[in-house]
Parts: C-alpha cells; structure tokens; sequence
C-alpha cells in the first residue's frame, strides 16, 4: 500500500520534471535544432528513458531502506494529551538510524491512565460583605485569586466487562490550604449495555448537569455550576454523593432512546450555610435510593430528556437523635447539545421537612437555564438561575431566594486551554443585589 | 513548431493532472466497514450515531465495539463529525468528558492511513471504521446503513 502510494508521488513528481526539462530544452534548443523536429522527439525520448532509470533506481533504493527499516508501530492512539500524528510521506521520511522499536502492541489497554484538571480563577464581588468562601475565594475580600479544584482522575480496566476509576481532588480551602478528597472511588462492571453497574463513592445522578460535567471546570461552559447543582460540601442543595452501587443502561425501546439509572447508597451531607454565618448543616441522611431514566430519540439527535426521584430521609435532632424526616427531590430536564449549540433547562423541587419541633412541610424550587453557542473558538454564554427557599426552611435558610442572570463568554485557546470571563448579577432576598465578576484559566492534561 | 507545440501542451497537461489531488480526498459516499469476522450486515443510521458516539458499546452478537477513526483533516473525519453534528474542537472535548464520566475507557483509536484502518479491522473483531468508497480493500467488509450500500440512492453516510 505504502510503497504503490510512494510509486504514485513519483509518477506524479516526474511530470513536473519533464515539463521544467521540455521547457529548458526548448529555450536551450539551437535555431538550427528546432528546424528538426525529429531529432527534438528522440532528445526527449532520451530524457524519459532517463527519468525512467532514475525512477527504477529509486524503487530500488526505497525498496532497501524498507528491507533494512525494522518493523514499527503501525497505529496511534488517540490520546488527548499529545496530538494526532500526521501521516508521512515516504518520501519525507529520513532514513531511520532507529533503535529496534518493540512492535505495537495492539491490545496494550492495561495499566493505570491517568488525566488531570485544573483552574486558576480571579473573582471579584461589589459587596464586601462575606458569604461562603469556596474553592479558595476569601470572602468579605474585594477580589482574589484561588486555585478551586484539582483533580486526578485514574481508570484501569481490569478485564473485559471489569474496570476501576477514581477521581481525587485537592480542594483550595481557608488561607490557601489544601484539603484531599476521594470524590469518586468505582468499581465497574458493564455487562452490556442494558447493564451497568458501579459499586463505591459515587455522584448522584440527580440531574443533567452532575452526570454530564461531573466536577471538572474545563468541561463546563461556565466558570461555576449553578447554585442548585453545586456540591453539597460548598454550599449546594443537593445531596450530590454517596457511597453504595449504581446501576444504569439502554431498556430496548427502540428510536426512543430510552435509558434507565437506579441507585442506592449512604449519604452523609453537611452542607455550610453560603450567607457566611459559619452555619453547618449536617443532614445525617441515612440510605438513599434515586430512580431516573432519559430519553435520547434518535429523530432529534443532541436531544436529552430526562427526569429522576430521589428520597432519603435527614435526622431532626431538635425532636430527638433518633427522629427521621424525609427528604424527596424531583428532577425534570430538557438539554439540547448538538451544532455547536448547547441548551440546558433544568428543574427541581426539593421537598423536605422543617427540622424543628413543627410538623411544617417545605417545597423548594430551583432551576436554571443556559444557552450558548460555539462561534470559532469563542462560546459565548448566557444562565439564568433561580431558587426560592422559604426563610422559615431550617436547612435553606441561608438560602432565601436567590435568582438571576449570568453571562460571558470561554475561549477555547487549544485543545487543552480554556479561558472564561463570567459576568454574575444575583437578587437576594432581604440582601443588596450581588453583582460579580469571574475570570477562570481551565485546563486539562 | 507544431509538434513542439503539441508536445509542449501535452506535457503541460500531464503536468496539470499530476497536480490534481488524489481520489482518496474526493467527497463522495463514506462506507462503513467492519472485520470480516463480524456477521453484521446492515446498521441502522441511529445505531452508527450511537455506536461512533459511545453510547453503545457492543453489537447486538454481544462483540465489544472498537471505534477505529482517522486523524483530523481527513475526509472520513469530516464525514464523522457531520454524522455527529460537532466540530473538532467539540468532538475531543466530548470524548474527554466522555471517559471522565466513566462512560468510556478512552477514546477511539486514531490511525493515519487506510492500511492501518484494514490491519485495524484484522485485529479486533468488533472494530468499525469509515472508509471512502474509493478506499475500500480486500479485507474490509462493507456494510449496509438503513438497508442501502455505497453508491446506492438513499445512503447516508456522505
């Protein structure tokens, strides 16, 4: 195959040559030679069987250099972290001193890989009053900057259906210190695509945005999650992990596109309040178990609908130690990401009861919405976000109602490199409005 | 003077052709190849989106599907990224979160050249691959996309 494509360049390269050599014959050819035309087809005749040499002298030589060239890797794998080779051409190629290279080895998928994320980010706030600080921002500041996650993420595959990930972050808290986390720890087992099963610390699949961004900045469009979508442990609603086996998979449904999750496991959520009152809520959840399926139809390609229950049940301790109240949280969504356009729309309603000696039931809505659009390397964005917790909700009470826009723009600077300028306006009830600014430097490796 | 002129034109015009690029490069319909040893025959336009999308992992024999693409700037690429609607750029940030997610082990297997995407099918058994037509060898089998093949009216994959 290689060496017919390398006789085709050659073929190709001797046509220019005998255009450049009829040409300089013609302007060297002496007046009285052009009043011979017969003895101009016999010079060029001469050149071609010259050429014609030339060429079989070179099949031979290539034809030597590929004897004595030891066997290569024929494949490349694709690998995120170094770009895809380009294809050489014979003719490009030097000689090779090459040490003998050992034969690729096509199944050589063992081993532990590895894939890294990180952020550098610059947020600046136009109320100095404190809230929460996450990810390293200090609150009550005028601006800082802070590293938010790094993450480590490993998978090994351990046999055919059998595989491990683990994802371990280091987390910028107070006064530049590091905390390490676990986020995720699975064994996995895939026995077919009706069928796979994940067993060990992993994210509830509560929602698009925790399945599809997980907790890596470079993947999202924007510089932070949605409030509603934020991890449990910097000030987010949602019980956003737990420790026990998830299950997921394709139900045969045809160009419906239907997918099932179910998961079972142990929470233990403690969220701090965000209004910086150094407020700790400990949810002591028990075992909680979270039904969802989405629809993927092939008609509308890009298109994701979704919905999920979840219910656990958190410890009241102003009734007693022993007393449990349950928890239960709806989930719809709508995503559409396809040609460049991302299209996010996501709904909740958590419903919990108020941690005291009343009997009182409340609900809490949230959502967010979030449009954008690949142009070149740019995507420009825009998020609407909303949530409205009751002041008398014990557990949201920091919370109150917090609702509005976000918008900016990423640009990707490589496959690798992404930069984001998020713009945050948000109203607070019984607060002065919250205008920010957010500069972030995503990458992977 | 008329043959110098004859001669001088025709080799201007195989200069000219020697120019041209190879057929490999021409658009025209994609076929959708697999290893000898798979008994599939016909796939349907959905599944091909699943199957090169990672949303499905084995055919319906139960053999683990191998996604074997070209590198960037290829035309099977350029079919690739049209029959999933995303640019490059989206593409390798699609397959990042893909196997950060745990969906995927890694990404597909790039080769740079048609010889490699035979000898790729050679060695795994459920490998799959877009090929130009033009491209097709000996050891490449060709299947069906909704029922039509290459070249056929109403296929596809172009």
């Amino acid at each position: 195959m290689s060496r017919g494509r390398t006789s085709t360049r050659i073929q190709y390269a001797i046509f220019p040559l005998l255009l450049v050599s009829a040409s300089s014959g013609a302007q060297n050819a002496s007046p009285s030679s052009s009043d011979h035309p017969q003895e101009i087809i016999i010079q060029l005749v001469e050149q071609i069987k010259q050429l014609q040499q030339q060429d079989h002298d070179l099949q031979e030589r290539i034809k030597n250099l590929e004897a004595r060239q030891p066997q290569t890797s024929p494949v490349t794998q694709a690998d995120p972290a170094s770009p895809s080779i380009p294809p050489q051409d014979a003719e490009q190629t030097a000689p090779p001193p090459a040490p003998p290279a050992a034969p690729h080895d096509w199944h050589a998928e063992r081993g532990i890989q590895w894939r890294g994320f990180g952020e550098l980010n610059y947020k600046v706030l136009n109320q100095r009053k404190p809230e929460l600080g996450t990810y390293g921002f200090v609150p009550g500041s005028a601006g800082n900057f802070y590293t938010g996650d790094f993450g480590l993420f490993l998978t090994s595959r351990l046999t055919a259906k059998a595989s491990v990930l683990s994802e371990i972050v280091f987390q910028e808290g107070d006064a530049q210190s590091y905390s390490l986390r676990l986020r995720r720890m699975l064994l996995k087992y895939d026995y077919s695509d009706h069928l796979k099963m994940s067993f060990g610390r992993y994210q509830t699949n509560i929602g698009y945005y925790n399945w599809a961004f997980r907790s890596a900045a470079w993947l999202q469009t924007t510089a932070d999650r949605p409030l509603v979508m934020e991890y449990a442990r910097n000030g987010g609603l949602l019980p956003t992990q737990a420790i026990g086996v998830s299950v997921t998979g394709a139900v045969p449904s045809g160009k419906l596109g239907l997918n099932y999750v179910a998961e079972y496991g142990s929470s233990d959520t403690i969220r701090p309040d965000i209004n910086g009152d150094g407020g700790l809520n400990d949810y002591n959840n028990g075992n909680q178990v979270n039904v969802g399926f989405f629809l993927r139809p092939e008609a509308a390609h890009g298109l994701q609908i979704g919905a999920s229950f979840y219910h656990d049940k958190i410890s009241n301790f102003d009734k007693g130690p022993s007393i449990r109240e349950g928890e239960s949280i709806v989930n719809g969504y709508i995503v559409y990401t396809a040609h460049g356009i991302e299209f996010l729309n996501e709904g909740f309603l958590i419903r919990d009861a108020a941690l005291d000696l009343r009997d009182d039931v409340f609900n809490t809505p949230a959502f967010y919405s979030q449009f954008s659009k690949q142009l070149g390397r740019m995507r420009p964005f825009l998020r609407y976000q909303y949530v409205n917790a009751s002041p008398n909700n014990l557990i949201y009470d920091d919370v109150g109602l917090r609702q509005g826009p976000s918008f900016g723009a990423r640009y990707d600077l490589n496959s690798y490199i992404a930069f984001t300028a998020q713009l945050d306006h948000t109203v607070r009830r019984g607060e002065p409005d919250l205008n920010g600014l957010q500069l972030q430097l995503a990458f992977t490796f | 003077m008329g043959v110098k002129s004859m001669l001088a034109g025709l080799l201007l015009g195989l200069a000219l052709l020697s120019l041209a690029p190879p057929a490999t490069a021409q658009a025209g319909d994609m076929a959708v190849v697999v290893s000898p040893a798979n008994p599939a025959t016909n796939i349907s336009l959905g599944d091909l989106r699943k199957f090169f999308a990672g949303a499905k992992t084995s055919w319906p024999s139960g053999l683990p599907i191998k996604l074997i693409t070209r590198a960037p700037g290829c035309m099977e690429r350029l079919v690739l990224l049209k029959l999933l609607a995303m640019s490059e750029r989206e593409y390798k940030q699609y397959w990042t979160a893909q196997v950060f997610r745990g969906d995927a082990d890694a990404e597909p297997l790039t080769v740079p050249s048609v010889g490699m995407q035979k000898e790729a099918l050679k060695v795994f058994p459920g490998a799959i691959s877009l090929v130009n037509i033009a491209d097709v060898k000996p050891g490449m089998k060709v299947i069906k996309v909704d029922g039509h093949l290459p070249g056929e009216p109403g296929y596809p994959v172009h």
